[in-house]
């Protein structure tokens, strides 16, 4: 094979963003090692600037024409560059939100921007990967660096008890998953890539087969550890209330979407023979993780232990639209991510600013913030507001296109679960801002009457201010203009060809009306 | 499957210059969004600041009636229709008829008088006004919004602002009233979205717009389906009977220029929603559910009065009050008459600025008593005088005294059932018994309690303070701009009929179009089949027979 031909065979031009991303992270690993302590004022800058210029670089991949590369190892269609997209953006104000954040708990900055951007990375080759070692290998990036991060304050106890947590459970699923990999390897007869697993599974005629189902169960369980869906759900909270606030952010939102884009991959490229299973599959997820995230949420007392829990309920809304299989779902999928996205880690950094000035997470403790903080509580609760789903924030067109898309492919049942549970979820979101809000200047928690005053020159506040007014005005305004991320989510949906015929086939098998194909003019 | 927008709609629009809707309709918000930043050390500005854009955006409504609406049109005015988010087919449209008009006017009344009732607000002055703003907005939004995405994102607007509004200047019970309003509403609500989502994507067109789903024929099951949907979401609004128990909790807690918008607006919504949806999409399960109604309307005028008269605390008694008197809505809806249906158009306004002009007055009598246990007052007429005659006037309009509105509204609701050729004999004669029943016991509990706030001597040991004392003049023009219109309309019914006779003479035609070829239908149940009858008279058949032949 001549060089020339070797080289189109690669298509190494698709993984640029991914280059730019270890560039950086090179770049922040050598300059701390040669600068020192000092380096640590510029390098969540260069990090930032490094993640700014991926997505830079994923806007101009958008609609590649020819986005195979490695031998079919990695895709970079509009579904991978979305999802990447989505990823590296959840890192970069994940960065925002982390500078103050490792400046007071005293630790190196330098590795944790390393770390993270690694997780980054991680998931960025996730969302492309269509070849199961680099699957493997991706998500294994992705899980082995956010266990260093969960437990990256190490004198802090909990973050230790989470990170062993995370690492005991997290093994686990991985070899589950491995486990479901390679009988899949096998009954394919020794494919690793994806379209040529669909094939070899037809032509060995394994559709009925009983190692199959199993196979499918088992990659399954692996990304509902991702996705943090349960059953497979019980890291989340103890994960959630000992790591690192904004190392959570990150995986409430990149480290999940990972997961959705592996998801959808996987399921509509490798299993189109077990469609019917493994929406099935994804029913009893979604079903689960929307009653268990909406109703535990109801009885925590941690701003961080609810959050884990509304993470989980999202996880299940945002199934709706795996399970609806259509344009519209997929489409809805991507929509809902992108906005909770902002509404999460705009949540996220107030929860943060709120514990770096009284060093707590109660939720009673958030009594009367509004007396002495009016606007850090309308960010709160704006963006509680709008994970609830109450119009006009982003979060209500989000879940309205999910429940949209669920209704149109049948799912009655789920869309119903749905608004149900979104009505139990209003209750905890709306308990949170009646505490701030509500509360009379007597009752106020002691954290807030000691409450200091507000900063905004300290080191690394900057940065989260930033990060805090980018996520507050996309969740205000996103809902009403929302017609520019709508078109993008659907974009991304019809333009990617692998999904297009699952699209049709999955269409084809309903009894209903979505015979003709262009489903959203 | 295609995802269309209304053309109907569209073409209309071209012949509009100004979005005067929605002009209406954002100015409330916009103005709130601005209220944070107006520098104010003291309140005085910002109330200024609200109570002036409350009265320009009901000064709008006025001129845009006024001059750019047709009165003797039945179908939808000022249309305007964009498209917002055309992926879900979600148009922002936009319009009024004479379902809507009178109801965006009283929005418009009520709740900038509410602001101007809520002047003493010292907590949190500018969360208060945002709040009040937004749910003008939202208030206008659901009586205009033609999309029914749309309608649905107006409807949930306005949970969240009232429901701030009760949680933080309420009385005691403040927090479990919100939150038992929120969960009440939020979840009646799924209802509207469900119901909107299967009228939307039955048949081979996905499309929200309220006049395109009115236009497709959907199964009987099917439409008593979503008939049922819409009648919980909607029914917990008005409220009916069982789906009730928020209301007394969520008026009594709230403070006065809330209860105000409370029932004179929001109950409204409900009333509003079923005749425009539950009769108007879907007319042939309305002739099913017309005896349902009926018989629901008649428990909740019997039970809101009798549950009425076991409350010692004012605002209670007034709240039940309010469930007797949607009563009447309820049976003027399902009379298939003209009449009744403009009745219960007439009745919702009415009470609307009756409950407003009570509530206020109750909150006026609270502020100077510091209490709403009637027992513990009595002889404060000797000390308000004003407040006495004010509180008088509206409880006479509100038990059908003839003269004020009241009377009007039930009367015009009793002649609709009674000349209504769908019933049976038997059942109108006990339905307007049973009512009737109803209309005497409200001046019971009405007059025992003005007897035990203010007649008698003052004994109770109530002193007003003297800065106090009898009412203010804001206070006596609130009240006078809400008694004003009620007796205008009591001796010149035409003054509110007008507005909206057109549109319910077009509705009841809709829905007697469809009753004959339902009661015919065979197989029905006895309890149908004996209480509706088919009219005599079909005018549409029979002149489609004339005209074959």
């Amino acid at each position: 094979m001549d060089f020339a031909n070797l080289a189109a065979q690669l298509n190494a031009g698709t993984i640029l963003p991914e280059g730019i991303v270890i560039i950086t992270l090179l770049v922040v690993l050598v300059g701390d090692l040669i600068v020192g302590r000092s380096a640590s004022r510029w390098l969540p800058y260069v990090a930032i600037a490094g993640l700014l210029s991926a997505i830079a670089a994923l806007y101009l991949q958008w609609d590649n024409t020819n986005p195979v590369s490695f031998f079919g190892a990695f895709n970079s269609d509009d579904l991978s560059v979305i999802f990447r997209g989505i990823i590296a953006l959840s890192a970069t104000v994940t960065i925002l939100m982390s500078i103050r954040y490792i400046e007071q708990s005293g630790t190196a900055m330098a590795e944790f921007m390393t770390i993270l951007l690694t997780a980054t990375l991680g998931g960025m080759f996730l969302s492309g990967a269509s070849e199961l070692v680099m699957i493997f290998i991706s998500l294994e990036t992705l899980s082995i660096s956010s266990y260093l991060l969960t437990g990256y304050t190490k004198r802090d106890p909990r973050s230790n008890e989470a990170a062993l947590k995370y690492l005991l459970i997290g093994a686990a699923s991985t070899a589950v998953f491995l486990y479901g990999v390679s009988l899949l390897y096998g009954l394919s007869g020794g494919e690793t890539q994806l379209s040529a697993i669909a094939v070899g599974l037809n032509s060995a005629n394994a559709g009925q087969s009983l190692a199959l189902v199993i196979s499918l169960v088992f990659v399954i369980a692996g990304i509902a550890f991702k996705i943090s869906a349960a059953p497979f759900h019980q890291w989340t909270p103890d994960v959630y209330e000992g790591a690192p606030t904004p190392v959570i952010a990150f995986l409430s939102v990149g480290s999940k979407a990972a997961g959705f884009a592996l998801a959808i991959r996987l399921m509509t490229t490798a299993f189109p023979l077990l469609t019917d299973e493994w929406h099935f599959v994804f029913t009893a997820l979604a079903v689960l993780s929307m009653i268990l995230g909406n109703v535990v949420a109801l009885a925590q007392t941690t701003m961080k232990r609810m959050l884990a829990y509304s993470s989980i309920a999202q996880a299940g809304f945002i199934m709706i639209g795996l399970i609806a299989g259509t344009d519209a779902g997929y489409a809805s999928m991507v929509f809902y991510l992108l906005v909770y996205l902002f509404m999460n880690l705009g949540g996220f950094s107030c929860v943060i600013l709120f514990s770096l000035r009284t060093g707590t997470d109660q939720i009673s403790e958030y009594s009367g913030l509004y007396q002495k903080d009016p606007l850090l509580t309308l960010c709160l609760s704006i963006c509680l507001l709008s994970l609830g789903g109450i119009p006009p924030l982003a979060g209500f067109f989000g879940k309205i296109y999910l429940f949209w898309a669920g209704w149109q492919a049948g799912l009655y049942g789920l869309v119903l679960l749905g608004l149900v549970t979104t009505v139990v979820s209003i209750y905890y979101y709306i308990r949170v801002v009646r505490m701030m809000v509500v509360k009379e200047p007597q009752e106020v928690s002691d954290a807030v009457r000691n409450y200091p005053e507000v900063r905004w020159d300290l080191p690394g506040m900057r940065p989260l201010q930033v990060g805090l007014v980018l996520s507050l005005v996309a969740t205000s305004l996103a809902g009403i203009l929302s017609n520019p991320l709508f078109t993008l989510a659907n974009n991304s949906i019809t333009n990617t060809s692998t999904l297009q015929p699952a699209v049709v086939s999955s269409v084809g098998t309903q009894v209903d009306v979505n015979q003709t194909q262009p489903l959203i003019d | 499957m295609y995802v269309v927008g209304n053309k109907y709609l569209f073409s209309v629009m071209l012949s509009t210059q100004f979005p005067w809707l929605t002009t209406i309709l954002l100015l409330p918000l916009v103005a709130a969004s601005v209220i944070p930043l107006i520098p104010d050390q003291h309140i005085k500005s910002i109330r200024w600041y609200a109570f002036g854009v409350g009265i320009a955006d009901f000064a709008l409504m006025v001129y845009t009636f006024w001059c750019k609406y047709d009165l003797q049109n039945s179908t939808l005015q000022l249309a305007e229709s964009y498209p917002w988010v055309p992926q879900l087919g979600l148009n922002w449209s936009l319009a009024v008829d004479g379902l809507s008009m009178p109801l965006v006017l009283l929005t418009g009344l009520i709740t900038s008088l509410a602001m101007l009732a809520a002047w003493n607000v010292t907590n949190k002055p500018r969360l208060f006004y945002v709040l009040m703003l937004a749910m003008y907005s939202a208030q206008i939004g659901v009586f205009a919004a033609q999309d029914m995405l749309l309608f649905f994102l107006m409807w949930e607007l306005e949970l969240v602002p009232v429901y701030l509004l009760i949680s933080i200047w309420g009385g005691q019970n403040r927090r479990y009233a919100a939150t038992k309003f929120i969960l009440y509403t939020a979840a009646a609500s799924i209802f509207i979205l469900v119901g909107g989502f299967a009228m939307a994507f039955y048949g081979d067109t996905v499309t929200f717009d309220m006049a395109s789903l009115g236009m497709k024929q959907y199964p009987k099951g099917f439409e008593m389906l979503v008939y049922a949907g819409l009648l919980i979401a909607f029914g917990v609004k008005l409220p009916i009977f069982p789906l009730h128990t928020w209301l007394p909790d969520a008026h009594s807690e709230a403070s006065a220029p809330i209860s105000m918008i409370l029932a004179g607006v929001l109950l409204k919504m409900g009333g509003y929603a079923l005749i425009r949806m539950n009769i108007e999409m879907l007319p042939n399960a309305h002739v099913y559910f017309a005896p349902v109604l009926v018989i629901l309307g008649v428990v909740n005028i019997i039970y809101g009065a009798l549950a009425a008269f076991a409350q010692t605390n004012l605002k209670r008694r007034l709240a039940y009050s309010s469930i007797a008197h949607m009563g009447f809505v309820l049976i003027g809806i399902a009379s298939f008459t003209e009449i009744g249906i403009g009745g219960a158009v007439l009745q919702m306004v009415s009470h609307g600025l009756i409950a407003a002009s009570l509530f206020f007055l109750s909150g006026v009598t609270y502020e100077r008593t510091h209490t709403l246990i009637m027992e513990k007052m009595g002889g404060m007429a000797q000390q308000m005088p004003k407040v006495f005659a004010l509180f008088t006037a509206g409880s006479m309009a509100s038990l059908a005294l003839p003269g004020m509105s009241g009377f009007v509204g039930e009367l015009t609701i009793f002649l609709g059932i009674t000349t209504s050729d769908a019933y049976n004999p038997t059942f109108k004669v006990v339905v307007v018994l049973l009512a009737a029943v109803g209309l005497i016991l409200t001046p019971i509990y009405l007059l025992s309690m003005l007897r035990q706030v203010f007649y008698g001597v003052n004994n109770s040991g109530i002193v007003i303070e003297g800065y106090l004392g009898d009412a203010k003049p804001r206070e006596m023009f609130i009240a006078s701009c809400l008694l004003v219109p009620i007796i205008a309309i009591g001796f010149y019914p035409k003054v509110a009929t007008q507005t909206y006779d057109v549109k319910t003479v077009a509705v009841a035609t809709q829905v007697r179009n469809v009753l004959p070829t339902v009661v015919a239908q065979q197989g029905r149940s006895p309890l149908y089949s004996t209480v509706l009858i088919a009219p005599h008279l079909a005018p549409a058949e029979s002149r489609s027979l004339l005209a074959s032949k």
